[in-house]
């Protein structure tokens, strides 16, 4: 019984997906299968974080799955979405001068990591957090900026373009510097004696099924502590992985002629 | 081609004698390289003989050899000694020397800090032993919890020394570690890039950026002890308000990474000498500098598993667990690349190469019982029990000593320019590895059996009386051995055989000079085109740089000056966010009597003089931008605002001290006054260094010293000084508005 009560079919995410899809297929020209794989897999997982028990959960009920919620939005849909697009087309788009300014931008990496790390603590100040939970319009504002910052922040790691990049070894700081950022709110939330974010330590149980999670064990000072985990552990597990794609590219960057030469060569795609 | 380098090094008479006075006055990297060594040698003969008198006490069940106060004091003295007497400054030492030859440069970045780094370090051993002398050595074991090592429960001065003698130490490795950061970042002789470097190299990089970040947890958290004992506040009181878990908390933040410390340059080692060797590059260069930065990265996160005992929680049990498990793979990776390394290589079984094997096995061993604690039921079974002390001596010992008399054998050439004699060597090496592992392979035994730990002694359980006599007479064999290893280096540097510039046919540029090197390091470089220039040199048909490629250097290097204002402050950074953590911690909710943020300070008053300090930062940009742009007077005048904004400042904090202490309360009044007078008490200390540090850039000034060139020094000043004045938004935001107050 409670398994159909924890999934959300008629999530309006479903017109988000199908608009991006459509954008993605007619847009991204030239893109490979493993290009149009990963943003498959983005589209799911920010389908899932909606539709599926941890969507469901994270609205009121389970700070815990809040917290899954936000850091798939935060950063696993956004480098999926910029993984996702091809680099030749890409690199065409943002020779307009307009959208070159905005990725030039975007580069600053003050900029990016403001926006990823700010995004993280921003939205866990208690009232903001109980507001977005409790009111639909703050909680899409939420959801919204948490995907944008989440670009703004990956930007500066796997912008379609080189030259939006950072250097890796700054990249490697930059993202150890976050893992540090989500660490210190992580520890925070984990070890704080009250609740940080009131709404989910009594919730409005609208589908009946909070004995069933506090039965489980799930009580709020739990959930809590979980959840604080979910903002350490989970996140800085990205990052090493990111760092660790960094390092890859580091050292298998032969010299510099070379690669500006392979930038400036028209690269071959299987197509989809 | 090469790089003509000849001594453009002026010679002081000092230096170039070899008298005591010589030694103590160098400010060469190789000399100071050498004191680190000999210090930690000798330490290590001091923490052995405490280890020896453990044993003797432990040989026999229900022994009195030792009382149980001595036996208390001895552990804790041999556990502190060999981690920040031997260890530290081992590799320190070692870095020292060759970190500057194999990146082809002539010194440390900062020669003269580097000898104060040295000296900080037998200043510290001296406060540290020195407590012998007063009757009561620490004894609280080296990890001093709390709330033993309070007041209420030590009342000797035995753990006040060993405080001040750490921090003192604490302070050289910190910048020992700035040096080598500031040095490889900045001092590689063109052609080599970073990705080019000797992974020894490399790997004591990351380990240098390691200590930035990991000791200023320890003196963090040395520093509330500190307050607590010598004023009397109760940061790790519980019985006042305290926590005694933020003690453990903050001291393994320091003591998780710290074996990485240890852990990464033993990988150094062995990551040099495997492939010399084995006559072949090593297999998967990337994989291991790689794993060793994702080490770096990955060994801040894991130090709760060392808590696993003291009930965190189901759930952070489990997180913890998981990461410690993951910690083990980029670990893992490099045991496959040594093995691939040797793997079809031609092996010269030298002693060095006998003890990087070695080191394999029973780091494989100690790293696997090290998994095994990763599984929270197993840590609550064995935690406190000899199967600790076992796996952590496979891990330090059997690995990490092991490469060291590798690292020993393999630049002893090059340090002295004799060799060690190969026949004494591997006597050396037999009875090492008898000795070691007859010691210890068999405290994984009496572990599971569960004899406890850190108990002076044991029942006659059944089969423990001859376990430990085992375990104690095997000893003999590792003294043996040291001794061996003693008579060896005494002999080789009397009459040893000659080295030659490289008598390995090693890789790396310390073998393409002289053994021992000149002052100035090198006549002429090889040119560097790959990872392997000696190689490629004495090998030019088979050059590494013709098979397989290696990123190109593009010669950027950036300013040394900038690159240790950089790395300090993020040392400081780390500091401070401890500090605020516990400020955060203790003021969370207020509970009990006396006074809170909200009762006894003035906010509008502060914000006021918070704006003076938030002013100074702009006006020391505007200084430096005039000094750079060649107006020196303007300069001078904005650095004086800058200096007299700091002043007014500081005089707002006195005022409020003032206004604290005259309305009764103090340090010790209640936690929040402990947490609020630590905090911005070490605030204000950061700003009278660096009013101290602008003081003498204005005399300068003023005499006409500090001209454009000094514009970078000047600016790392800079760096410190706007860090002082981020710092204080913060403490200004959790402390006067409590931003994290419900």
């Amino acid at each position: 019984m409670i398994d159909s009560k924890l999934w959300f079919w008629t999530s309006p995410v479903w017109l988000l997906v199908a608009v991006l899809l459509i954008a993605y297929l007619a847009f991204a020209r030239g893109r490979s299968r493993t290009q149009l794989a990963i943003f498959l897999l983005g589209l799911f997982a920010l389908t899932m974080a909606f539709v599926s028990p941890v969507g469901v959960l994270a609205d009121g009920y389970l700070f815990s799955a809040h917290m899954v919620q936000h850091i798939v939005l935060l950063l696993v849909v956004p480098v999926c979405l910029l993984l996702s697009l091809p680099t030749k087309e890409a690199s065409k788009w943002f020779d307009r001068p307009r959208l070159d300014r905005v990725g030039r931008w975007l580069s600053i990496a003050a900029v990016g990591w403001i926006c990823g790390v700010g995004a993280m603590w921003f939205w866990h100040v208690p009232v903001l957090c109980s507001t977005a939970a409790q009111r639909p319009s703050v909680g899409i504002l939420r959801d919204l900026s948490l995907v944008l910052a989440g670009i703004a922040f990956w930007w500066p790691i796997y912008a379609p373009c080189d030259r939006y990049r950072l250097h890796p070894l700054s990249g490697i700081a930059y993202l150890f510097s976050a893992c540090l950022g989500c660490t210190l709110l992580g520890i925070y939330i984990t070890f704080y004696p009250l609740t940080v974010c009131p709404v989910f330590a009594s919730p409005v149980d609208r589908l009946g099924i909070v004995n069933s999670l506090y039965n489980a064990g799930l009580t709020p000072r739990i959930d809590q502590h979980l959840g604080g985990l979910m903002m350490w552990v989970p996140p800085c597990a990205i990052y090493i992985c990111s760092i660790i794609s960094l390092l890859c590219r580091w050292y298998s960057e032969n010299d510099y002629h070379r690669e500006t030469q392979l930038i400036s060569e028209p690269i071959a795609t299987s197509g989809v | 081609m090469s790089t003509e380098l000849i001594g453009q090094r002026e010679t002081s008479a000092a230096e170039s004698s070899w008298g005591i006075l010589s030694w103590v006055t160098s400010v060469d990297h190789k000399r100071i390289g050498m004191l680190y060594i000999l210090l930690a040698v000798f330490f290590l003969v001091v923490g052995g003989f405490e280890a020896v008198l453990i044993r003797i006490q432990l040989s026999i069940p229900n022994n009195t050899f030792l009382s149980p106060e001595v036996f208390n004091q001895l552990f804790t003295m041999h556990g502190t000694t060999m981690v920040f007497l031997v260890g530290m400054p081992m590799f320190t030492g070692f870095s020292n020397f060759l970190v500057p030859l194999m990146i082809g440069a002539k010194d440390v970045a900062f020669p003269r800090l580097n000898a104060m780094s040295f000296w900080m370090l037998p200043f510290g051993a001296f406060l540290l032993y020195f407590s012998f002398l007063t009757g009561s050595a620490p004894n609280a074991g080296w990890f001093a919890y709390a709330p033993l090592s309070t007041k209420p429960y030590s009342l000797g001065p035995g753990i006040d020394y060993w405080i001040v003698g750490l921090i003192v130490m604490g302070i050289g490795s910190i910048a020992a570690a700035i040096n080598i950061v500031a040095t490889v970042l900045t001092l590689r002789t063109p052609g080599m890039s970073l990705q080019r470097v000797p992974l020894f190299v490399w790997i004591m990089l990351m380990q240098a950026m390691l200590i930035v970040i990991t000791i200023p947890p320890l003196n963090s958290a040395l520093a509330l002890l500190c307050v607590d004992r010598w004023l009397e506040a109760a940061f790790f009181e519980p019985i006042r308000g305290g926590s005694a878990l933020l003690w453990q908390h903050f001291f393994w933040i320091f003591g998780h990474p710290e074996v990485y410390v240890f852990a990464l340059p033993a990988f150094a080692m062995v990551s040099e000498i495997i492939p010399v060797f084995s006559r072949k590059p090593i297999y998967g260069y990337a994989f291991v500098a790689g794993s060793s930065t994702i080490i770096l990265l990955l060994s801040y996160g894991v130090w709760a598993h060392h808590m696993f005992a003291v009930g965190l929680g189901t759930g952070a049990n489990i997180f913890f667990s998981a990461m410690t498990m993951l910690i083990a793979l980029p670990t893992g990776v490099k045991i496959f690349n040594w093995t691939a390394t040797m793997w079809g290589g031609s092996i010269r079984f030298t002693t060095a190469m006998l003890f990087a094997i070695a080191f394999l096995i029973q780091f494989v061993i100690g790293g696997l019982t090290g998994v095994m604690f990763a599984a929270v039921p197993i840590d609550w079974q064995m935690t406190d029990t000899y199967f600790v002390v076992a796996h952590f001596h496979y891990v330090l010992i059997g690995g990490i000593i092991f490469a060291v008399f590798a690292a020993i054998y393999y630049w002893f050439p090059k340090f002295t320019g004799r060799m060690l004699d190969e026949r004494l060597g591997k006597w050396q090496f037999w009875l090492w590895v008898v000795g070691f592992n007859g010691t210890f392979m068999i405290q994984h035994f009496l572990g599971a059996m569960g004899m406890p730990r850190r108990v002076y002694t044991y029942a006659d359980n059944p089969g423990w009386a001859l376990f430990n006599g085992i375990s104690s007479f095997s000893v003999i064999f590792m003294v043996l051995g040291t001794l061996v290893l003693v008579w060896n280096v005494v002999k080789s540097l009397l009459k040893g055989e000659l080295a030659g510039n490289n008598p390995w046919d090693a890789y790396t540029l310390e073998w393409a000079t002289t053994s021992p090197p000149p002052e100035y390091n090198f006549k002429s470089l090889p040119e560097i085109k790959s990872r392997r220039p000696v190689w490629d040199k004495g090998h030019p048909e088979l050059a590494d740089w013709k098979s397989s490629k290696t990123p190109e250097d593009r010669g950027r290097r950036p300013d040394r000056a900038k690159v240790c204002g950089w790395t300090f402050v993020t040392s400081e950074a780390v500091f401070f966010v401890l500090l605020l953590a516990t400020y955060i911690v203790f003021n969370v909710r207020h509970t009990g009597e006396g006074p809170t943020a909200s009762t006894a300070l003035n906010v509008p008053r502060t914000a006021v003089f918070s704006l003076f300090l938030l002013a100074s930062s702009l006006t020391f940009w505007l200084s430096e931008r005039n000094l750079r742009a060649g107006r020196h007077s303007a300069s001078i005048r904005w650095l004086g605002v800058t200096i007299l904004f700091g002043i007014i400042f500081l005089c707002g904090q006195a005022w409020e001290y003032a206004g604290l202490l005259t309305n009764d309360i103090y340090i010790d009044s209640n936690l929040f006054a402990s947490t609020f007078f630590t905090v911005t008490g070490f605030h204000g200390l950061h700003v009278t260094a660096g009013l101290v540090a602008l003081g003498i850039m204005f005399v300068l000034g003023r005499k006409n010293y500090l001209t454009k060139e000094h514009s970078k020094p000047f600016g790392a000043i800079g760096i410190y000084w706007h860090f002082v004045d981020v710092v204080w938004i913060f403490v200004f935001a959790i402390i006067y508005l409590g931003v994290f107050q419900p």
